[in-house]
């Protein structure tokens, strides 16, 4: 009599050990694209023929800019938006679909593909996760990711592929979030719901892939914009302001995401909710990146910090949305106890929105800061500012959406002085959006 | 054939025990509220005459990824089928003490349905959907009604004295007991909610349907 092999979970060949695999970073998101995709596989195979259920969402997103402003990351500056100069520009500003396919009642694959405007690759990904959501019993529930996703910080992007239905520009903690943080890695939930829908939960992630992260708090600081980092990406490092000099080694672009010393990070943190009432999350999150270690020239940033966010439901339709994050990344081997790069860096932000007419409209005030302690003061990377953003949108049949947004930013940067700038900046952006949801 | 069996069952009854009639409004707000549950409880021998037919089965559908109706009530004992009129598929379950159940919903209506046995309130979530709530309202009173988009709700009944009670999910107190003789006029009930969020409806928006923040 012959077994049938394929009734038992085999366990996919990636499911080996990882130690080896956290110096490879390449081959490392190959074996987890490979696990999912055999996890797919395997599921897909199961006895229903209901399963899998593919359903898609997605969003265009054509804007139209009007800045006066700074020099900024898409020109090698220090300025705080993503494209500064005084100008108008028309463009497609980003295109994305999120494909999520429910593999059983439990299991689902989640990935979202993103173009973005000067993408450094112009089709990428910037999710992609195994979901486990099971219905837990007595009230208890265990949920678990597994893959590339986003550490739970944002309460502001909840929308189709990290969109904020709030403002086109996220808060600075949650550009920053886009822009540098992902966890690569797998992360589990558990949560009590009570009777009346409360739910209360603790939840924990082991990470890779995230070691530069912290790198343009420092070098660049603070900013605000809606462009999310994805697989593949880099960002451009600031001229002017000596980095090649002091820090040779650095190539000339920072790859977002990749393991640099092979040590795992992790994120912890408890969350509370009331539904339609409010929200509260807390995490610490630490990539335990080795400061003194450098690879294919990236250097490795340990970066930790605390995350704070709260969501209330207020009388008169009125929801609020507080986030503050605190932290300090290191970079360099040690020289007595300092460090070549050693910056604290703090934000915080309040955002008021309610319907208004057939619309919603927004209104956000942060702060935000760095300031260092280490050895290089001819590198300087201090900060601080504040910022306004008001935003009015409207909703057309669910799927189109208007905005108009003004944002504006005062900050002073004392490392601007090197490239003949002024410390103090102010930068204006005007933004009209028009966003297609399906 | 079948469909007109309730309509001679109905009129059957009525020749046995001649129907009052008991209406009433709710309102919250100024404004008419829809899902309040209106039970009766009948005080003397009269409203017992004829016991209410035994608890036939009922249906509390997902439409647009919505329970519909919203709140349901049903006399204990009562089987109700989950259909699933959406192309999607819903996870269904309640974790409340008066009915603790799962059921995974496919397209179309299932074999079985749930029998709510115990009277109690069982709040019902969709474990893919997050926002999706219902209830359905489990209990022992002789008469129930639920009231509708307008407000108006309407127990089928004969003459006599019965003590109502009220229930609203969203009350932030529930409108206290009142004891009527019928024949009555029409009764106003005002319930004060906790605040005016609308529960339970999928985002008005395609842009939050189907992601949260993944987590």
């Amino acid at each position: 009599m012959r077994l049938s092999h394929s009734r038992y979970p085999v366990l996919p060949s990636s499911f080996t050990p990882q130690q080896q695999s956290w110096k490879l970073p390449r081959l490392m998101q190959s074996l987890v694209l490979l696990t999912l995709f055999g996890l797919m596989m395997q599921i897909c195979q199961a006895d229903d023929g209901q399963f899998p259920e593919v359903t898609w969402h997605g969003l265009l997103d054509l804007r139209y800019q009007h800045s006066d402003a700074a020099p900024s990351e898409l020109e090698y500056g220090l300025g705080k938006l993503r494209a500064g100069g005084e100008r108008d520009r028309w463009r497609v500003n980003e295109a994305a679909a999120t494909l999520q396919v429910r593999l059983d009642w439990d299991w689902m694959a989640n990935a979202t593909v993103k173009y973005a405007d000067r993408q450094s690759t112009p089709l990428d990904l910037t999710e992609a996760y195994l979901a486990y959501r099971p219905v837990g019993a007595a009230g208890w529930r265990l949920a678990g990711r597994l893959g590339m996703f986003f550490p739970p910080i944002s309460l502001e992007n909840t929308g189709t592929a990290w969109s904020s239905p709030y403002t086109l520009s996220p808060s600075t903690i949650n550009a920053w979030v886009g822009e540098e943080l992902r966890a690569f890695g797998g992360e589990l939930r558990v949560d009590y719901k009570t009777q009346a829908g409360d739910k209360f939960g603790v939840f924990g992630a082991g990470l890779a892939n995230n070691d530069t992260a912290g790198l343009t708090l420092a070098w660049r600081g603070w900013s605000l914009h809606d462009f999310e980092s994805t697989l593949t990406g880099r960002l451009r490092l600031p001229d002017g302001i000596g980095i090649p000099a002091l820090f040779p080694k650095q190539a000339n672009a920072s790859q977002t995401f990749v393991e640099v010393d092979g040590r795992p990070g992790f994120y912890a943190g408890i969350a509370a909710e009331r539904p339609q009432r409010y929200s509260l999350r807390a995490l610490y999150y630490d990539n335990n990146a080795d400061p003194a270690a450098l690879s294919a020239g990236q250097y490795g940033w340990h970066t930790r910090f605390w995350s704070l966010g709260a969501k209330a439901e207020l009388p008169w339709e009125a929801t609020v949305i507080s986030q503050a994050l605190t932290g300090r990344t290191s970079m360099g081997e040690l020289l007595g106890d300092l460090r070549a790069v050693d910056v604290g860096f703090w934000s915080a932000s309040w955002l008021v929105s309610r319907p208004l007419g057939d619309g919603r409209f927004s209104v956000r005030y942060e702060r935000f800061g760095s300031d260092e302690r280490d050895y290089l003061p001819q590198d300087s990377n201090g900060e601080h500012g504040q910022a306004w953003t008001v935003n009015y949108n409207l909703t057309f049949a669910q799927h189109h959406q208007l905005n108009v947004e003004f944002s504006r930013i005062f900050s002073a940067r004392p490392a601007r002085q090197e490239r003949g700038e002024a410390a103090y900046q102010e930068d204006t952006l005007w933004q009209v959006a028009y966003r297609l949801f399906f | 054939m079948a469909s007109r069996l309730p309509a001679v069952f109905l009129t059957a009854w009525a020749v046995v025990a001649p129907a009052g009639e008991l209406a009433g409004k709710a309102v919250a707000g100024g404004r008419p509220l829809a899902d309040l549950v209106v039970a009766a409880q009948a005080l003397d021998a009269a409203g017992r005459v004829k016991a209410p037919p035994a608890p036939a089965a009922m249906a509390l559908d997902q439409k647009s990824r919505e329970f519909v109706p919203h709140v349901l009530a049903v006399r204990s004992g009562t089987p109700v089928y989950f259909p699933n009129s959406d192309a999607i598929k819903h996870h269904v379950y309640s974790f409340s003490p008066a009915k603790r159940f799962e059921i995974k919903l496919y397209s179309g209506v299932p074999r079985e349905p749930v029998h709510f046995d115990q009277p109690g309130i069982v709040a019902l979530g969709c474990n893919i959907h997050d926002w999706m709530l219902g209830y359905v309202y489990v209990s022992d009173a002789d008469y129930l009604a639920v009231s509708d988009a307008e407000g108006r709700w309407t127990l089928d009944l004969p003459d006599g004295r019965y003590r109502l009670s009220f229930w609203h999910p969203d009350a932030a107190e529930q409108a206290p007991e009142q004891t009527v003789s019928v024949p009555a006029g029409e009764l106003a009930v005002t319930v004060e909610l906790k605040a005016r969020f609308p529960t339970g409806k999928p985002p008005a928006s395609l842009q939050n349907q189907g992601y949260g923040d993944g987590f």
